[in-house]
Order: C-alpha cells, then sequence, then structure tokens
C-alpha cells in the first residue's frame, strides 16, 4: 500500500513536472514567435498608420507613432489626384497598367511552364536533362545584363515601348522559374498512370489535360503567386519598356518614394505603398498555405 | 498590333508624298522631372506646346538620371530614339557623335538663336557647329544664402566676401551657439560646395582640374588646400548629422534660423518661395566667397536635346518645340518658377522675377565682361560622366570620412586617370 | 523510363514520328528563348566587354582592358567587398531565422497559418518599398531612433544608415527581413518531411527534444540547407533594388553594390564596356555558387538512384 502511494505521489510529481515543462516551454515558444512578429509587422504597422496621420503630425511625432488624427486624404491623393509625369491624377492609371501587364504575363508564364516541366519530366528525351539544366540558368541571370539585348530586339520585332513588348520579356524570363517549378513536381507523378492512360490510346495533349491538369493546382498556384509578385514588383524593365501613360505602379512607385528635392509628403507616400503592394499581398494572404506547400515540391531537388 | 503599324505606316507615308505641310506637330518628351515643382515647370511647357497647336506627350522618369539614360539607351537601341530628350553638358556632344541627333540649323537661323542666346552655351548647344539642343534656362551655382536673423544674433553683419571672411563669420557664429553652414551630404551636393571652394581660391584651378580634367591640377598643392578648406568646414562648421539628411531639411535649418549659411544653386530660390519665405526678411543672397575681388559665375543649363525621327509629325513638332522653349514667354514663366534666369539674353527679369535672379543676370553680364564666368563640373556641364563620376566619389568620401586633403587630392587624379 | 520509350501502337510511319516528335516541338519555343535569353545575351555581353563601346555598343577589339580598369577602380573593389561582407551575414542570416522560426512552428502551435502569413508577406512587398519604410526607420530625425529617444533613453543610437561603417548592416537587417520568410517556408516543409519513426524512435530511447533536433531532424534536413543557401546566395549577388531604395549606395560609396556599379557604369557614364566587364564579374560569381551546387546536386541523384 505504502508503495502504490508512492509510485503514485512519484507519478504526479513526474507529471506536474511535465506539465510545468511544457506549459514553460509554450510560453518561451509563444513569446519567441511573438517578438518575431512583432518586428515583422512593424514596418506595416508604420505604412498603415502614416496612411491616415496628417503630415503636420506626423513632422512633429516622427514617423512611428501612434495616430493622432485619422484621415482618409491621403488614400484619395494617392490613388486620384496625385500629379505625376505630367497628370495629376494619382496612381489609378498607373494601377491599371501593371494589372494589364502582369496578369497575361502570369498566364502565359505558368501555362508554358505547366508544359514544358510535363514535358521534361514525362516524355524524355535524349538530352532533356541537359536541355532542362540550360533553361535553369534563366533562373540566375541579372537583369541589367538583359536591358540592352532586350531594347534592341524589341525594336526588330516592333514592339518596343509597348506593354505587349513588356509582356514578352516577362514572359521569356519567367519561363526558366515556372518550367522548373513545374517540373520537379510533376515528377512526383507516377508514371504508371501515364503508362496506362498511353495504353487506353491517350496522346499528348490529353494526358496533359486529363491527368496532369487535374493534379496540378498546388504547383500552378505557387507558380502564379511567384510570377506574379515577381513581375508586379520589378522596377526595371517595367520603367524602360514603357512611356507616359503606360508605365506601370512601380514607376509611380519610385517618383513618390524617391523625392529628392521637394517636401516629402510621407502620408501620401504610405498610401501610395499600400496601394501598390495590395494585389500581392492579397495573393500571398489567400494562398500562403498552397505557396509553402508547393514550394517545397518544387525547389528542393 | 502589327498589321495596325504596318496600316497606320502606310497611312503615314501617304500623308508625307500629300506634303509636310499637313503634318500634325506632335513630340514625346523623356525627362526626369517627374514630380513636385519640377513636373509642374515642365507641365508649363506642355501647356504653351499644345496652344501653339501640338500634340504633347511625355515620359518622366523618377530617380537618378541613370534611369531616364537607360530608357534613352533602350529607346535608341530598339530604333525609336525619343523626339526630345533632357540632357545637358558634354552629355549632348557625346550623343551627338552617333550621329542621332536631329539638325535644327533652319529653325535657328530664322529665330537668330546664335545672337540671342548667351555665348557661353553656344558651343554647348552646337557641339558640332550645328543647333541639336535648345537652352532652357541658366542657372548659378555658386551662391551663397544667409538666414537674416541668425546673422544678426551671431553679430555677422554681410554675407561674406572671400573665404577668409567666411571663416571668420563662422567663429562667430558658433560662439553664438549657432550652426554656421547648413548641409546635406549627397554627392552632388558635397560636390556644389566643394567647387564653390576650388573656384573662390582659385579660377585657374578650377578650369584646369575640374573643366580640363588635368590631372597635375587635380594632384596640386592648390588643390591640397583647398581640399583643407573644406575639411574645415565639414568638421566645424556644419553639424554632425549631415549624411541621410534631406534637401528640404537642410534648407529649412539656414531659412529658420538655425544655420547662418547654406551654399547651394539658385533652384534654392523655388524652394524658398514655395515654402513662404521672403527676401530680405528671411534670407540674402550674395556670390560664394572667393579669393579674388570680381564677380564670378558658375554656370548650369538644362536643356532639351532632339533626336532625328522620320515621322514627319515628330519633324514638325520638334520645331515647334525647340521654338517654344525659346520663346520669351516660355523663359519668363519657366524661370520665375524654378530661379533661375533665362538662356534668352534679351528677357525683362524686373517683373516677377526675385532680386537674387535679378543680380544673377547682372552679373552673368559682369562675368562674361570679368572672363571669370565658367561652367560647372558638380552639375554635369564639363567633363564627361566618367571622369565626373571619379571626382565626386572622391569629394564625397572625404566628407563622410577623415580622409587627409592629401590623400583625396591624389586619389581623385589616380581615379580619374583611371578612367582615360 | 518514360512514356517515350512505349509507343501505344505500330502505326502509320510519319505520324508516329511526329508524335515521337511532339513533346520536343512544344517544347522548342521555350528552349529557343530560354536559350536567347541565357547564352546570346551572356555571349553579347561578354563581346560588349571586350570590346571599346562607351555611349552605345560599338564593336572594337579591346582584349582585357576594361578588366584591368575595372579592378583598378576603387568603387569596384569597395563594392565587390560589400558583396561578400553582405552576402555571408545575409545567407547566414537568413538560415538562422528562417530555420528558427520553422522550428518554432513545427511545434504544433495555434493558428499556424497566421503566424505564418506573418512572417511570409514581406516577399509578397517589392525592394523598393522595404527599402523606402525601412529607411524610415533608420531615419534619425523620425524614425526609431527619434521614437525611443522619445520614450527616455536620450543615447540611444539606431541611425545605421548614416553611418559609413555600419550602413552596411542596415542593408543585411532589412534584406533578412524581406527574405527570411523564404528560407522559413522551405525548412518548414522539410521539417515536415522528415520521417516521423525516426523521431518517435529516439522520443522512446529518452532523448530530449534538444537532442531529437540536433541527431535526428537537422541532419535529416541537410539537403534543404544547401538548397537555402543557394537561392539566397543568388539573391544576393542580383541585389540591387534593395540598396538603391535604402541608400543609394552611400553614404559616401561605402554601400555601392556590382549590380549598381554595373548599372552606373552602363547609364549614367556611358562606359558600356567596363559595365559589361563588370556584369560578367557578376556571373562568374554566380557560377562560382552554381556550378559545384549543381555538380553536387548531380552527384547526390547518382547516389540515390544507385542505392535503390
Amino acid at each position: 500500500m505504502a508503495e502504490a502511494m508512492s509510485d503514485s505521489a512519484h507519478w504526479d510529481a513526474e507529471a506536474s513536472r511535465a506539465r510545468r515543462n511544457h506549459f514553460i516551454s509554450r510560453v518561451v515558444i509563444y513569446g519567441l514567435l511573438l517578438i518575431f512578429a512583432a518586428i515583422y509587422l512593424l514596418p506595416l504597422a508604420v505604412v498603415v498608420m502614416n496612411s491616415f496621420r496628417s503630415l503636420p503630425e506626423i513632422a512633429e511625432h516622427g514617423l512611428i507613432a501612434f495616430p493622432r488624427s485619422f484621415e482618409f486624404d491621403a488614400w484619395f491623393d494617392a490613388w486620384n489626384s496625385f500629379c505625376l509625369n505630367g497628370a495629376c491624377e494619382g496612381m489609378r492609371g498607373n494601377f491599371y497598367n501593371s494589372l494589364w501587364m502582369t496578369i497575361p504575363a502570369t498566364i502565359i508564364s505558368t501555362m508554358l511552364g505547366a508544359l514544358n516541366g510535363y514535358i521534361l519530366s514525362k516524355w524524355r528525351f535524349k538530352g532533356s536533362e541537359i536541355l532542362f539544366t540550360c533553361m535553369l540558368l534563366g533562373v540566375f541571370m541579372p537583369g541589367q545584363v538583359a536591358l540592352m539585348p532586350w531594347a534592341t530586339i524589341l525594336g526588330s520585332v516592333g514592339l518596343s515601348n509597348s506593354t505587349a513588348g513588356l509582356v514578352l520579356v516577362h514572359v521569356i524570363q519567367g519561363i526558366s522559374f515556372t518550367t522548373l517549378f513545374c517540373r520537379n513536381y510533376f515528377v512526383a507523378i507516377p508514371d504508371d498512370l501515364i503508362k496506362a492512360a498511353r495504353i487506353d490510346g491517350a496522346g499528348f495533349w490529353r494526358i496533359f489535360y486529363k491527368i496532369i491538369l487535374p493534379l496540378s493546382p498546388p504547383i500552378l498556384i505557387v507558380t502564379v503567386i511567384w510570377q506574379f509578385t515577381g513581375i508586379w514588383n520589378e522596377f526595371l524593365f517595367g520603367v524602360v519598356f514603357t512611356s507616359g501613360r503606360e508605365q506601370p505602379i512601380t514607376a509611380a512607385l519610385f517618383a513618390l518614394a524617391g523625392n529628392q528635392t521637394n517636401v516629402r509628403e510621407y502620408d501620401v507616400m504610405s498610401a501610395g505603398v499600400l496601394i501598390a503592394a495590395l494585389p500581392p499581398l492579397l495573393i500571398y494572404f489567400f494562398g500562403g498555405k498552397y505557396f509553402v506547400r508547393g514550394l517545397t515540391a518544387g525547389a528542393i531537388k | 498590333m502589327k498589321f495596325a503599324k504596318t496600316s497606320i505606316a502606310a497611312l503615314l507615308a501617304a500623308t508625307a508624298l500629300a506634303g509636310t505641310a499637313s503634318a500634325e506637330p506632335k513630340v514625346l518628351m523623356l525627362h526626369q522631372w517627374a514630380t513636385g515643382s519640377d513636373a509642374a515647370s515642365i507641365a508649363k511647357l506642355g501647356e504653351m506646346f499644345e496652344a501653339a497647336g501640338g500634340t504633347w506627350e511625355q515620359t518622366a522618369i523618377a530617380g537618378h538620371t541613370s534611369n531616364t539614360l537607360a530608357k534613352l539607351r533602350a529607346d535608341v537601341l530598339g530604333g525609336n530614339a525619343p523626339a526630345a530628350v533632357q540632357l545637358k553638358g558634354p552629355e549632348i556632344a557625346e550623343w551627338n557623335e552617333t550621329g542621332m541627333t536631329a539638325n535644327l540649323d533652319e529653325l535657328a537661323a530664322a529665330e537668330g538663336w546664335d545672337d540671342l542666346v548667351a555665348p557661353e552655351l553656344l558651343p554647348v548647344m552646337k557641339p558640332a557647329g550645328n543647333w541639336v539642343a535648345a537652352p532652357m534656362n541658366i542657372h548659378r551655382i555658386n551662391w551663397i544664402w544667409g538666414s537674416t536673423p541668425a546673422m544678426e544674433a551671431a553679430g555677422v553683419a554681410e554675407l561674406p566676401k572671400t573665404w577668409a571672411e567666411f571663416n571668420a563669420a563662422c567663429d562667430m557664429a558658433i560662439e553664438a551657439g549657432k550652426i554656421c553652414l547648413a548641409h546635406m551630404s549627397a554627392d552632388w551636393s558635397d560636390a556644389t560646395t566643394f567647387e564653390t571652394v576650388v573656384y573662390g581660391q582659385d579660377i585657374d584651378l578650377y578650369r584646369k582640374a575640374f573643366m580640363e580634367a588635368d590631372l597635375d591640377a587635380l594632384r596640386s598643392p592648390e588643390m591640397i588646400a583647398a581640399f583643407d578648406q573644406m575639411r574645415l568646414m565639414v568638421d566645424n562648421y556644419m553639424d554632425d548629422a549631415i549624411a541621410g539628411r534631406d534637401y528640404d531639411t537642410a534648407s529649412n535649418m539656414m531659412a529658420n534660423g538655425e544655420a547662418l549659411f547654406f551654399i547651394m544653386g539658385d533652384w534654392q530660390i523655388g524652394v524658398l518661395t514655395a515654402a513662404g519665405f521672403e527676401y530680405g526678411t528671411d534670407y540674402t543672397c550674395a556670390q560664394s566667397p572667393t579669393d579674388w575681388a570680381e564677380p564670378g559665375f558658375i554656370l548650369n543649363a538644362d536643356s532639351v536635346v532632339f533626336f532625328e525621327q522620320s515621322d514627319p509629325d515628330y519633324v514638325e513638332g520638334q520645331k515647334l518645340l525647340a521654338s517654344t522653349i525659346l520663346s520669351p514667354e516660355f523663359q519668363t514663366v519657366f524661370n520665375i518658377s524654378k530661379g533661375s534666369i533665362p538662356a534668352r539674353l534679351d528677357v525683362d527679369l524686373s517683373s516677377g522675377f526675385n532680386p537674387c535672379q535679378e543680380i544673377a543676370q547682372a552679373d552673368l553680364a559682369a562675368s562674361i565682361e570679368a572672363g571669370t564666368l565658367v561652367r560647372s563640373m558638380a552639375h554635369n556641364m564639363t567633363v564627361l560622366q566618367k571622369y565626373r563620376g571619379a571626382m565626386m566619389e572622391i569629394i564625397t568620401e572625404f566628407v563622410n570620412s577623415d580622409m587627409s586633403s592629401e590623400e583625396a587630392a591624389n586619389l581623385m587624379a589616380d581615379e580619374v586617370e583611371a578612367q582615360m | 523510363m518514360s512514356i517515350a520509350d512505349h509507343p501505344s501502337e505500330a502505326g502509320p510511319g510519319w505520324r508516329e514520328r511526329f508524335s515521337r516528335l511532339l513533346p520536343f516541338l512544344v517544347l522548342a519555343p521555350s528552349l529557343a528563348a530560354s536559350f536567347l535569353y541565357v547564352f546570346v545575351f551572356t555571349g553579347w555581353t561578354l563581346y560588349i566587354s571586350l570590346s571599346d563601346s562607351s555611349l552605345l555598343p560599338s564593336y572594337g577589339w579591346v582584349g582585357l582592358e576594361n578588366y584591368a580598369d575595372l579592378w583598378a577602380s576603387r568603387r569596384w573593389n569597395v563594392a565587390y567587398r560589400n558583396l561578400f561582407l553582405f552576402s555571408a551575414f545575409y545567407v547566414l542570416g537568413s538560415i538562422a531565422i528562417g530555420l528558427a522560426l520553422a522550428v518554432l512552428i513545427d511545434q504544433r502551435i495555434r493558428g499556424e497559418a497566421a503566424w505564418r502569413t506573418i512572417f511570409l508577406y514581406p516577399l509578397a512587398v517589392s525592394f523598393i518599398v522595404t527599402g523606402t519604410v525601412w529607411g524610415w526607420l533608420y531615419n534619425p530625425t523620425a524614425g526609431i531612433e527619434f521614437l525611443v529617444r522619445g520614450l527616455g533613453w536620450e543615447n540611444f543610437e539606431f541611425a545605421l544608415t548614416t553611418s559609413r561603417d555600419y550602413a552596411i548592416y542596415a542593408i543585411v537587417i532589412t534584406g533578412i527581413w524581406q527574405s527570411s520568410g523564404f528560407a522559413m517556408a522551405l525548412f518548414l516543409a522539410g521539417l515536415r518531411s522528415v520521417d516521423q519513426d525516426l523521431i518517435k524512435a529516439a522520443q522512446i530511447d529518452g532523448a530530449s527534444p534538444f537532442r531529437i533536433y540536433r541527431r535526428v531532424v537537422l541532419p535529416g534536413i541537410a539537403p534543404i540547407f544547401i538548397a537555402v543557401a543557394v537561392i539566397m546566395l543568388q539573391f544576393a549577388i542580383k541585389t540591387f533594388d534593395l540598396v538603391i531604395a535604402l541608400t543609394n549606395g552611400g553614404p559616401g560609396t561605402s554601400t555601392t553594390f556590382p549590380a549598381i556599379y554595373v548599372y552606373d557604369l552602363m547609364f549614367q557614364r556611358g562606359q558600356i564596356a567596363q559595365g559589361a566587364a563588370a556584369a560578367i564579374m557578376m556571373l562568374v560569381a554566380l557560377a562560382v555558387v552554381l556550378v559545384p551546387y549543381t555538380l553536387w546536386l548531380v552527384w547526390r541523384r547518382r547516389m540515390e538512384a544507385d542505392n535503390g
């Protein structure tokens, strides 16, 4: 009896120690996460708050402070009336320009990536591995190297200074990434599935539509997220290969933020920054789960 | 797209055959004045252009000149150079050598530009002897601005005329507890201040070193002495937070009376007026200190270069734009808001212009007479970019470190030499 | 073994051959485009770097003169040195923080989706925005330093971007903020793919969580370390937008980077040939990182194939 009692007491002591350790470790984990989260969220919080504060208030209390005033003027200014490129129409024109450029480029490069990934993983022929590695190199090319050659090429096909030309540039540069992601993902699709379909008489295209595509939403989402973000946020090519009213939103952003000789309108800048960042942020917000899932399948190999 | 382009091309060809009299002038201007008062000034140009019957289009690229030049290069390589580009100084000559610039001699002769435009600008606008660019204004770099209340508080009676007077005034300012010289450190502003020092100490040194990139001049004891004066200013007369400060903060330091002086070009007038400060009550202006007692002028000019076009509409548009730029109306309106003076010598400055601008115009004429007129290195009017870049890098490094004067002079010469 | 090895039926000769060629034909345009993009552009850049181009490309041969000029330039040496410094801190920092975050999130915490989004969102933001906003934070008169001093710590200093010696660390910190979410995502999935049986066996043996991580989990995801390092490194080598927005290469030229110098040489200074030489040196740096990695990947794949 005494033994059983001391056993259960021993057991209780151990259990409570384990519970305490568990509690402490939970506190540590959540604590660390909170600290990191605060650092990560600080810039976003600052920008959001500043977009609602009035300029005199920012001048007085600095850039990092809780809003003492709350106005929507900065948002209207940035979207509708900020003077840029000779017109005082805000960023909205540039916003639409970016949409017109980014959406087609994303869709086309993703589709091509899926197709290429399918071919390179399921229809291997002699030398396809080497060709794949060569295509892969495109991922690592720095932008400045490509600027002048692209300018020459676009000029010779008559597409310079046009959104279509810019879409072409982004598609070709994006193919390396999208092919890499898709190919690594499709490799995991069992070959037997495909063989069975071929025995049933399915050809190249039918296998693609009936087997590959239905299985590919995770990687397609990753690719779309990656491409959309990259193309939307790209500054150099966007600015150099368009003119006047067709400039993308990064040009407007740079004009807002890079002001060296005039008074800095921090409130309008903040609103502008948020407007420009909104589409990619929304996409990450809704697609984040798939992003992690697909990334690992695509990028690690 | 291609079909549309072919039909438009055919249409244009037909129109061209019908005679250029039916051409509709239009222009596309590439420049870097994307925001603020600069953009407003260009907007005025657009308005005047449209009022004269043209169709106005522009691409404004913010940020560093590199971005605008990247776009220009891309456009040129792509076969459609823009009709008008904001370029200045030695770049005009460089692009002229590519053979792609347009020739405006006919228009120039008709409107008499050779007599109307300041003589120092002629070799810049006509690098090979024929007109390829139209000057928009003349900026004066060598100004010193003084805050009236601050100077009073420090007991400084008037703006210093020589560098010795400047140093003495600064010592008095420090005793009165004020910052003597407001400054913001960026490569162009450090170079601006430094070139006024060099110019003020020794005009021949300035000519040899900054206009001809003479290596011996860059290494000379005189240059070391100029760096010594700069070191004195940076360490004793400026405050500690110059790196990373932005322009309007520095300007406000002088305008609000925190600092006594500010050395900056005449666009400062535009900034001060826009911020509501008044000449006399809040600030005064004078030529930056010179150790030789004559009127001096460091010149900078904004200009528009024209690239050869095949489309007759653009050709007509270029002529119209050049004509508009050099018209007295534009020269007046543009320069009032910018703070510079017209590139045309015959514009009357008495209505609407700031007293400092009138002084500038008078000093320009006097400086031409006295033979002391030079062009600005810091603002890209003299040596090629590759030399200027090297010089400015060393100057700004000097300001932001404790490099010795001797080291700076030698480094500057070495770096320029490496580009030769 | 690929499907191409198992033709479905014996049919007419040309149709058979066409369907065999079809995949290659579909791939061909992308292949051609990629080849153009990678090899032709690089080749052109290489040729220009050996030419006398200045304002516009020209094709007179000058040999290695541009490279000599480049390496004699003080600013290039500063840029290259900055690149090494930045890359080392940026890669190691991103790995460390990414791993730490992944391990924390892996502890079966609640609201994982929310935490993940918080750490991933910086990836969605353009470098220009990041540089601008962090520039505000670093601003001594209105940013963090101002805030903390206002709270009472009079001597607090955080003006990294205005200090010649420490500006590069401002860029490192901001870079890590932007990219460690990506490292975290990769590590997280890697952690999840570790064989659970191995972990359970170690737990039964009484190993502490710490030791389980050290002995079982981390070695299991070793390939991911390398993948993350390579991806981060190539981001680091191409660093451009971030520095432009944060310090523009300043104060002075203390935070200049190769990509910025390439851009300046090619466009601001009209020295295309030297700019091309600098670009080739950037590609060399990239190759130094990527070639060993690719070889290692191939070697590893062959090992795995041998081991069945």
